[in-house]
């Protein structure tokens, strides 16, 4: 098992760096430059500004030296064993210099500060639809298998298909049109994860003089409740679709037909056998999950205003950010080569005869 | 196989159990400290309130005893405006302005910071010496009372007012204006636009405490708005940048000033709050004290989203599009909650179609003035305005407004004249010779170019088809090519595009110089069409270098006519602002800079009544 497990990691390092190189050249050859891209609005600016502020940009990021030096330069200082300048202005090799993974050129701030202050965000719209959308798809999946055929079984085919096929971006602007518009139903805030009021609020509700207090928590669970609608109707209509065939699948199987035969209860075959041979499937989606944690999703974020990773890699690529694009798509990369690894293992926890000896 | 809890599952259990109750009550604990701090904050508030409201009382009894120096305490001109509003019967000082940004804010430290939204927001906090007057555009003292030009232009003198201070308390002294300028020339200080203007000046020296001397290096037409305009930072909270400048170039808020509203914490502000929000600046010098207690925006990037915001009515006010406008105008739920307005402010930027003259080094067909005067001819600017912004635009002449005083009034738009076109053609040597309904030139070549335009804007996807339909009347083809920004920009560096629409902002008063003189035909320089008139060079360069208005107004005018003959540019139009404003918000009136919604210092106010939060 550790043979495997060190072989794995060992091969995802020339992944990461084919990762890097590719996206490296693509950001390199795209048209539209690093220092074109860094003057948007610049259209107003006179030209000796314009000259100034190009100047300037290449000076600091380097953007004058050839490519393949620009991503050695980056490489170097991405990893963590590498070249550093010692106080003697000497070269030496470091292996305790530590990752930097840069400073972004739109927000001129340092990347790894960005990145910490868009992934709380996105991880806790993911930590909070992820949940969702297993326990939507196994309750409705299982059910829908056990009395197959029969009218919950149609009801939730016809309306998990449905929902599947609603883009999110139509479904986002409806919820928002009729569940937080004035002319409907005005239950839930329009944009943003909290509001104003709530940062002068305790964290837990509570009541006094003027009534309910809702607290920090619950605002902020107030705001979050479209943006995880729509986040997770989209999965759980799959998911219910996919649990519901594997269930199907195993509880017409021989293994459970002994087990009934030999006198074991309708509800202990049901979850204890055929369910955890069912999990399989799940597995196999789970493994993108990981990575999905933190890639966000763009539209969602675009629409209910909420700043998480998908729009700042959106931002990223379209500002030809180069340092920003580079951290995260290796931070992607990287962790979904991780959430596949997870994933082998977990086939080991819910079926004892795959083994990677 | 029913399963027992083990004694080992039950401890666990448990501790769990304890684990949670704890986690709550620990919640609970800090809650009470928290309910403790924000009665604190209310006490506070209050008296801060109450202080306000003593030291006006006192200012009016000052002013009713002093009738003899009412020139002490009097309202400055600047204050004027602002001063008759709070005097109005409904007046009442109290609840925020909210609105929203469409975009995420990356700083709002100033000079670090490059968008409109940012600046927006500085406009609150930071001052400069002097500001226009919304009725006669003149400047007026703010922070300066006095100032007095030198008869060469070269040399601005101004005396500051001596009650002047920063949010903190700490007084605003020339030392001050000339740290400022120091800062801003600092090399490491990431602010290269604004040293490119700044440039022009070549010293700032404070002459005692309360006057401050710009010396420029040569006579410059907008000297005094570029070193009265420039806004002052405070020695005492930005000197210490000056030996650790990378921390100031990637700061996110670090914004002091002397204005009506500061930011809670004046360095700690982040972008990811997803609000940004100034609490009124409670020691504020100025002779009126402004009406919101807070200024908040928000972030709303959704066009729909915030729409849907603005009806629920959680921002006050909604810039629409023409076509949406034209739509919400008719809504009644929009209609009964909200003032509409049309206006076209003087700054309006214009937009036009360039057309480039020379492409890798040889000149192109419209190095020709009789082909750019025939496509002036062909854009039909009067159908433009009424198909595609529903006549909420005006044609554009030049690049001067045509209310400034720069324009000359006998100048019409061309307007759409197809037998002029084709006979202007025809002198330039194009004609249908094999007649395939395209126009060829003196070798054969057919008369065929592309048109860049950015991608993204939905208005410009449709002025361009309609511009297509025009030129093809008279046998011209036109290639629609939609550019990504970047892409755009980069083809614009190289000139490397036959014809290109986009706009450009202007001015109170507008300088050519970037665009249409030659030596900015450069790389990279704004002049990318490669424009060259040896005549109109001269007169921009006369009027820039002349400091009397009286005398450099008719030169622009001059300037203006070179323009509309040679037609460097089709001017297409100016759009006008359509905007909805919550009905709370009061005493919305128009000025010559447009509508003073917003304007500073503060003229709206939010009557007792209808005020909605307490805060």
């Amino acid at each position: 098992m550790l043979t495997y497990l060190l072989r794995r990691v060992l091969l995802m390092l020339p992944t990461l760096l084919g990762i890097t190189v590719v996206v490296f050249t693509v950001m390199a050859m795209s048209p539209g430059g690093i220092s074109a891209q860094s003057l948007i609005g610049g259209m107003d600016m006179k030209p000796q500004e314009k000259q100034a502020l190009l100047d300037y940009y290449n000076k600091r990021y380097g953007l004058d030296q050839p490519a393949p030096m620009q991503y050695l330069r980056w490489l170097n200082n991405v990893s963590p064993v590498g070249f550093i300048n010692n106080e003697r202005g000497e070269r030496e090799f470091s292996f305790t210099k530590g990752m930097d993974l840069g400073t972004s050129f739109q927000y001129g701030r340092p990347v790894a500060d960005i990145l910490a202050e868009r992934i709380p965000i996105t991880l806790l719209l993911n930590v909070l639809t992820i949940p969702v959308t297993y326990l939507i798809a196994i309750l409705v999946g299982v059910y829908s298998a056990k009395h197959r055929g029969g009218s919950f079984d149609v009801a939730s085919g016809i309306a998990m298909l449905a929902l599947w096929s609603i883009p999110t971006m139509l479904a986002g602007v409806l919820l928002l049109g009729f569940f937080a518009n004035v002319q409907y139903f005005n239950w839930f805030p329009t944009a943003g994860i909290s509001s104003r009021e709530a940062l002068d609020m305790p964290f837990l509700p509570h009541w006094n003089e003027q009534g309910f207090v809702r607290g920090f928590l619950l605002d902020r669970l107030w705001h979050l409740v479209l943006p995880v609608l729509c986040l997770s109707y989209g999965s759980f209509a799959a998911l219910a679709k996919l649990t519901r065939t594997a269930v199907l699948e195993n509880l017409s199987a021989d293994y459970a037909r002994t087990a009934r035969a030999k006198g074991v209860a309708e509800n202990d075959v049901l979850w204890r056998h055929v369910f955890r041979n069912s999990l399989l499937p799940l597995i196999t989606v789970s493994a993108g999950l990981l990575p999905g944690l933190l890639a966000g999703s763009l539209i969602v974020e675009n629409i209910f205003s909420i700043n998480g990773m998908g729009q700042l890699a959106v931002e990223a690529v379209k500002g030809r950010d180069r340092e920003l694009v580079l951290s995260i798509t290796w931070v992607s990369g990287f962790l979904t080569l991780v959430g596949y690894l997870i994933a082998d293992f977990c086939y080991t926890l819910a079926d004892p005869r795959v083994t990677y000896d | 196989m029913q399963k027992q809890l083990t004694v080992h599952d039950r401890i666990i259990y448990s501790l769990l159990f304890i684990l949670v109750l704890l986690l709550i009550l620990t919640m609970y604990q800090i809650d009470r400290q928290w309910l403790k701090l924000s009665d604190m904050q209310t006490t506070l508030s209050e008296q801060a309130k109450a202080m306000r409201e003593l030291n006006t009382v006192l200012a009016n009894a000052q002013l009713r005893t002093d009738t003899t120096k009412v020139s002490q305490r009097s309202v400055a001109p600047a204050f004027k405006r602002a001063y008759q509003a709070s005097q109005l019967p409904d007046y009442a000082q109290g609840d925020w302005s909210v609105d929203a940004f469409g975009n995420n804010i990356k700083t709002i430290t100033p000079l670090v910071s490059s968008d409109a939204y940012a600046a927006n927001v500085q406009g609150f906090v930071l001052e400069s010496l002097i500001n226009r007057d919304p009725e006669t555009l003149a400047w007026e003292g703010l922070i300066a009372k006095s100032w007095q030009v030198s008869a060469d232009g070269l040399t601005i003198r101004f005396q500051l007012r001596e009650d002047v201070h920063f949010s903190d308390g700490v007084p605003l002294t020339a030392d001050d204006v000339v740290f400022t300028y120091d800062f801003i020339m600092t090399e490491a200080i990431q602010a290269p636009r604004e040293r490119a203007y700044l440039e022009k000046i070549k010293s700032v020296k404070a002459n005692g405490q309360y006057e401050v001397v710009f010396t420029f290096k040569e006579p410059y037409f907008e000297a005094l708005s570029l070193a009265g305009g420039m806004n002052i930072l405070a020695k005492h909270f930005y000197s210490e940048y000056l030996t650790k400048p990378q921390q100031f170039n990637e700061s996110k808020g670090l914004l002091l000033g002397s204005g009506p509203y500061r930011l809670t914490d004046a360095k700690n502000w982040t972008p990811d709050k997803g609000n940004i929000e100034l609490v009124r600046n409670e020691r504020y010098w100025g002779d009126v004290q402004p009406p919101y207690n807070r200024i908040l925006w928000k972030i709303i990037q959704n066009d729909s989203a915030r729409l849907t915001t603005f009806r629920n009515g959680g921002i006050d006010s909604y810039s629409a599009r023409a076509v949406e406008y034209e739509a919400l105008k008719t809504d009644q739920q929009l209609l009964d909650k909200s003032q509409h307005f049309e206006y076209m402010p003087p700054v309006v930027g214009y937009s036009y179609i360039a057309w480039n003259q020379q492409r890798a080094g040889k000149p192109t067909r419209f190095a020709d003035a009789k082909v750019r005067q025939a496509m002036t001819y062909l854009t039909d600017t009067s159908r433009i305005i009424k198909d595609i912004y529903l006549n909420y635009a005006e044609p554009a002449v030049s690049p001067f407004s045509p209310i400034s005083k720069q324009h000359d009034t006998q100048l019409t738009p061309y307007s759409y004249d197809l037998a002029k076109a084709k006979a202007l053609l025809k002198q330039a040597g194009y004609q249908d010779n094999n007649n395939d309904g395209v126009l060829e030139d003196n070798t054969g070549q057919p008369f065929e170019f592309k048109l860049t335009y950015f991608e993204a804007n939905e208005d410009t996807k449709r002025l361009v088809l309609l511009l297509k339909d025009l030129y093809a009347k008279a046998g011209i083809k036109m290639i629609p090519t939609p550019q990504e920004w970047p892409v755009m920009l980069e083809n614009i560096d190289k000139k490397d595009f036959d014809a290109i629409t986009l706009g450009w902002t202007s001015g109170i008063e507008t300088d050519l110089y970037q665009m249409f003189h030659s030596s900015q035909a450069i790389s990279k320089g704004d002049n990318f069409i490669n424009y060259k008139s040896p005549e109109l060079d001269k007169l921009i360069e006369q009027a820039r270098a002349t400091v009397d208005e009286d005398k450099r107004m008719p030169l622009w005018r001059q300037a203006e006519r070179v323009l509309y003959q040679d037609q460097p540019y089709t001017f297409l139009m100016r759009r006008k602002s359509l905007l909805f404003i919550d009905n709370r918000i009061k005493n919305l009136t128009m000025t010559k800079l447009g509508l003073n919604f917003g304007s500073l210092p503060l003229e709206n106010y939010v009557p007792l009544a209808a005020q909605k939060y307490s805060q």
